[in-house]
């Protein structure tokens, strides 16, 4: 595998997380952060309007989407945490060699993964709440 | 940098068992490219939905073949976005040329068919 070396202002400098790493982990937060609130806003108006035909019942979409945004809004956080990887002593926490502190490991797909099958729910909700809605 | 002692364990595995660690930016970059899919999922969904909901004077079965059409992709982009999120971190990991994107397509197609069914209705009404 050949990687291009990175230009001198990206990568890991000797006195700290390069300027861009930090920038991009605290685009990727943010991008998080309103991915959950569009996803809370979504289930809130999934709920209100499954509830037309399916009652109190159609709030449990409300309760899954709620509960996910909360935990993209942790994720958020902790994609931030992750700007340290950028640092310059490359402890990996998997490694084996001590982490710097509140680093966390690239956090692999699962929360995408839950974010994406939210989705398919909402959607889900969706096709009930068009194709059963009295005109 | 060595490899890790332990065998990687995040998901899915087919991702992860490939190739090395790339540089954290790339992966929050791809990251961030997932949520914005998954926006443009939310947004289609609303779309669809206020079509129906909020009894605009659309002739009815234009309206409904818009909103349903809308609603079909809002369910089919978070999976493509999913499945392109998941190849481009394979082909990060191995080195690869990220594979072209997915659903482009069908998303600019099935926005613009809706698009002119709600027109033709309006101007049926």
């Amino acid at each position: 595998m050949t990687t291009p070396p990175l230009p001198p202002d990206v990568g890991p400098r000797p006195t700290g997380p390069s300027p861009r790493g930090t920038l991009a982990a605290e685009r990727t937060a943010l991008a998080w952060r309103r991915s959950a609130l569009a996803l809370l806003a979504g289930s809130v108006a999934a709920g209100r309007l499954l509830s037309v035909p399916w009652g109190p019942g159609g709030w449990a979409v409300t309760a899954v989407g709620a509960v996910l945004a909360v935990v993209m809004l942790h994720a958020a956080r902790r994609r931030l945490t992750a700007s340290r990887l950028a640092a310059p002593v490359r402890a990996r926490p998997w490694s084996g060699r001590r982490p710097p502190r509140g680093a966390a490991p690239p956090p692999g797909g699962r929360l995408v993964t839950a974010c994406a099958a939210t989705l398919v729910l909402l959607g889900g909700a969706a096709v009930v709440v068009v194709l059963t809605w009295p005109s | 940098m060595s490899a890790p002692p332990t065998p990687d364990r995040r998901f899915p595995r087919w991702v992860y068992r490939a190739g090395a660690e790339p540089d954290a930016r790339f992966s929050l970059a791809n990251e961030r490219t997932f949520l914005a899919w998954a926006r443009t999922a939310l947004a289609l969904l609303a779309g669809g939905v206020a079509l129906e909901a909020l009894d605009l004077p659309v002739e009815e079965r234009l309206r409904l073949a818009a909103a349903v059409l809308l609603v079909v992709l809002g369910v089919l982009t978070p999976v493509l976005a999913w499945l392109g999120w998941a190849r481009a971190e394979r082909a990060m990991r191995r080195g690869d040329p990220l594979p072209a994107p997915l659903g482009f397509v069908v998303l600019v197609t099935g926005v613009a068919a809706a698009g002119v069914l709600v027109l033709v209705g309006l101007l049926l009404v």
